[in-house]
């Protein structure tokens, strides 16, 4: 783990590099996009942490607005987290399927509303009975597959079998329907409102078949980045859990009403040719869906050549060539995966530190 | 963080919390073993590459069984720093330090420690030694060998004796040798992988040569990893080796390595089950880690392996006719144990199916 808490006001320019910099600018900007397009909207965002893995993080957009003051986690111990740093309403849009996890599941009920989903009937049961022993309940939405092809029920009547059966147990609480698609860059408006409402249909269906067993779905809990504006519009929709959005990166280009916030900060050090910068981070502390589509900033004309473990090899065109102790950022080309691997975010503002976040939800595999 | 429920020493291995590093010490100590005879009463010896674990308590085990030449090889300031907490005082930084802050790090770890520094560039020299004499410290400084051309390091031939020289020449400075910084090789064929590594070993022997025909005396040339032990521990003039995939090994060493298996594996529960040709699991890339290539069910080898993010998905080519149930444990070789190790905080080191210590990873994420 590192430790790194540079003082409020120092420049970029004398940072220790490599760092996790968030640009501040950027981040109010998205956090203000989503807050004006949910402000009139019945649908709110749920703000889904596995992407930034900080309360603190998840509490600027809630303040911020457009949100339901709460927000989705991956894991168990991530919503822990959330829970601690204030943030009482969480979504656990996962199975959580083990007896001793289940337990921790229940504690975390005594104080905050951690909701889960299923799409298994002895799961349900087994977090009935957890729950009772517990002496709390615990609300439960049905998982929908609708296109990821991992968990979630694949059609209408077993949803509809779950939530009967969910409604039938002491300890559990139904609450309604949960549905995630995943994005692979539909630029154009239109085709994503098209794609949006087929797939966030079939989650649709799910909830129109439980109501109609009487059962009132309070929660349909879908949509995330690429369909944040879309989902809004969709009757029925309650809540999306977008969590891209917020530190964004280069694969939403196309979602130009958000900017780039996370960016990692490095130094070259060593300029074997005119033409090639050595960087001081690598692999491990990007994952390779940060490298592919990255793009380098502060220094114009450069391409990545290489991405090693512990370092990066940049290439210039000859516009500015490279000198030893010179700064470059760059920009992931999908940003989920940099915050599970460092310990802090610096926040810059104006080219000095403005405030050091933690990481805490990091390594939240649990 | 991460934030296992822990289990009392002694516990049957599938009660351990999921998704989890489980290392199995005996695995390990044979790994750890074959390397060490191999090493025996050689002139070359072994500097443990210990920022491919992170884990001070393995970093212990390998310097106390090989020949090793009593330190260890890390890639960054920061590792040294979080492992010269736990009694190693012998580093070897396989990276070039350059700006104000880092180079005062370094001097400061050099009052306490024994550190060795790559150099590529004389003005660094220049720094470098400023530093270290205002310091009062001494730092041992390698030249960096280039593998190929446009990567870290000088060419073999008169620029590596001029930094060599200016070493040797700077108030606060030892020059100690030459070292390469590899990648490791991506190469299957066994006759190519011995072609190159030894092209690359050739580089750091050529700077040799020609730094002792003019005089200067070089202590350590220090090349090669895993991949090429045998073959670079067994070339005359060099002393020693960053070799550190040997001990927990990995999907991408298997089978391709004699004597060493995969000791460190991880534990996955299974979350759901909606087809019958596909298994869901707690275990995605943030707990599994694909970065340089898919992980191995060990369940069903054959099997595609999906990671999205938080989710392991195993597609078996026809449904199972094993009785899956939600609970269940899945186990994965990672393809690269150095990145998986990275995504953790801890390692459970279980014998005979029963765990017998955690391991803390404190150099985890330290890429400063
Ligand atoms: C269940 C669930 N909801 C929401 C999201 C967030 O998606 P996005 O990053 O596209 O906003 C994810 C991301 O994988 C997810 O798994």
């Amino acid at each position: 783990m590192d430790n790194y808490r540079p003082a409020v006001g120092t420049p970029i320019d004398q940072l220790d590099t490599p760092c996790l910099l968030i640009d501040m600018d950027a981040l109010d900007n998205n956090y203000a996009v989503v807050a004006e397009t949910y402000r009139d909207t019945v649908c709110k965002m749920r703000q889904h942490t596995k992407n930034i893995k900080s309360p603190r993080l998840a509490n600027m957009q809630i303040q911020a607005g457009g949100t339901l003051n709460g927000v989705c986690t991956a894991k168990l111990s991530e919503a822990e987290v959330m829970v601690e740093g204030g943030i009482i309403d969480v979504l656990i849009p996962n199975q959580i399927v083990t007896r001793d996890k289940i337990a921790r599941l229940a504690a975390l009920n005594r104080l905050g509303d951690v909701k889960v989903t299923v799409d298994n009937a002895d799961n349900i049961e087994t977090i009935s009975e957890v729950a009772v022993e517990q002496g709390v309940v615990i609300g439960v939405l049905i998982e929908v597959d609708t296109q990821m092809n991992r968990g979630g029920v694949r059609s209408p009547e077993h949803g509809v079998v779950l939530a009967k059966l969910a409604m039938s147990l002491p300890g559990v609480k139904f609450r309604g329907v949960m549905s995630h698609q995943s994005a692979d860059g539909w630029p154009d408006a239109d085709e994503r409102m098209r794609l949006s409402k087929e797939l966030i249909g079939i989650c649709l269906e799910v909830k129109d078949a439980i109501e109609a067993e009487g059962i009132p779905v309070e929660m349909v809990s879908s949509g995330e980045t690429f369909s944040y504006a879309a989902a809004a519009q969709i009757l029925g929709v309650t809540e999306v859990e977008g969590g891209s959005y917020a530190l964004m990166s280069n694969i939403y280009g196309y979602l130009d009403e958000f900017q780039v916030s996370n960016k990692v900060l490095g130094t070259i050090v060593s300029t074997p040719s005119p033409n090639i910068g050595i960087g001081d981070f690598g692999m491990k502390a990007l994952s390779t869906a940060a490298a592919a589509n990255a793009t380098i900033e502060g220094i114009s004309g450069v391409t990545i050549e290489e991405v090693q473990d512990e370092h990066i090899v940049l290439r210039s065109d000859g516009t500015e060539p490279f000198v030893v102790g010179q700064q470059f950022m760059l920009l992931p080309g999908y940003q989920d995966h940099m915050p599970n691997r460092w310990d802090q975010y610096i926040g810059v503002r104006k080219g000095v530190v403005e405030q050091v976040l933690d990481i805490p939800a990091r390594g939240c595999h649990h | 963080m991460e934030r296992p429920i822990f289990k009392p020493i002694g516990s049957p291995v599938e009660e351990l919390d999921t998704p989890t590093v489980i290392v199995d010490l005996d695995i390990l100590e044979r790994n750890i073993s074959t390397v060490a005879s191999f090493f025996k009463d050689r002139k070359a010896k072994l500097r443990p590459r210990v920022d491919l674990h992170g884990c001070p308590a393995l970093a212990h085990m390998q310097l106390a069984a090989s020949d090793t030449v009593g330190g260890v090889s890390v890639a960054t300031l920061g590792q040294a720093e979080a492992f010269s907490g736990s009694g190693i005082n012998d580093f070897s930084v396989r990276g070039v330090v350059v700006t104000p802050q880092k180079i005062a790090r370094l001097c400061a770890l050099a009052r306490h420690a024994a550190v060795t520094v790559a150099v590529d560039n004389p003005s660094n020299v220049a720094d470098l030694s400023k530093a270290a004499a205002a310091a009062g410290v001494q730092v041992k400084v390698v030249v960096a060998i280039s593998t190929k051309p446009d990567r870290l390091g000088v060419e073999p031939g008169q620029s590596a004796v001029d930094l060599a020289k200016a070493v040797g020449d700077s108030a606060g400075l030892v020059f100690d040798g030459f070292m390469t910084i590899e990648e490791k090789l991506k190469v299957d064929d066994v006759s190519q992988l011995a072609a190159e590594s030894r092209g690359w070993t050739q580089r750091a022997i050529d700077a040799r040569e020609a730094a002792e025909a003019a005089g200067v005396s070089v202590n350590t040339v220090s090349v090669g990893g895993t991949y090429n032990y045998e073959i670079a521990g067994a070339t005359d003039g060099v002393t020693e080796i960053p070799a550190g995939s040997y001990a927990l090994m990995d999907a991408k060493y298997r089978g391709r390595r004699d004597g060493l298996e995969p000791a460190a594996k991880i534990m996955t529960t299974v979350t759901s089950f909606p087809e019958g040709d596909k298994i869901i699991t707690d275990g995605g890339n943030k707990a599994v880690g694909m970065d340089r290539g898919n992980p191995i069910s060990v369940e069903f080898p054959e099997a595609k392996i999906g990671l999205s993010a938080e989710h392991g998905n195993i597609g078996l080519k026809t449904p199972t006719q094993k009785r899956i149930k939600l609970g269940d444990k899945m186990w994965f070789t990672p393809w690269d144990m150095g990145v998986t190790a990275n995504l953790y905080d801890y390692m459970n080191a279980v014998r005979g199916g029963r765990l017998e210590a955690v391991w803390d990873l404190p150099a985890r994420g330290r890429y400063r």
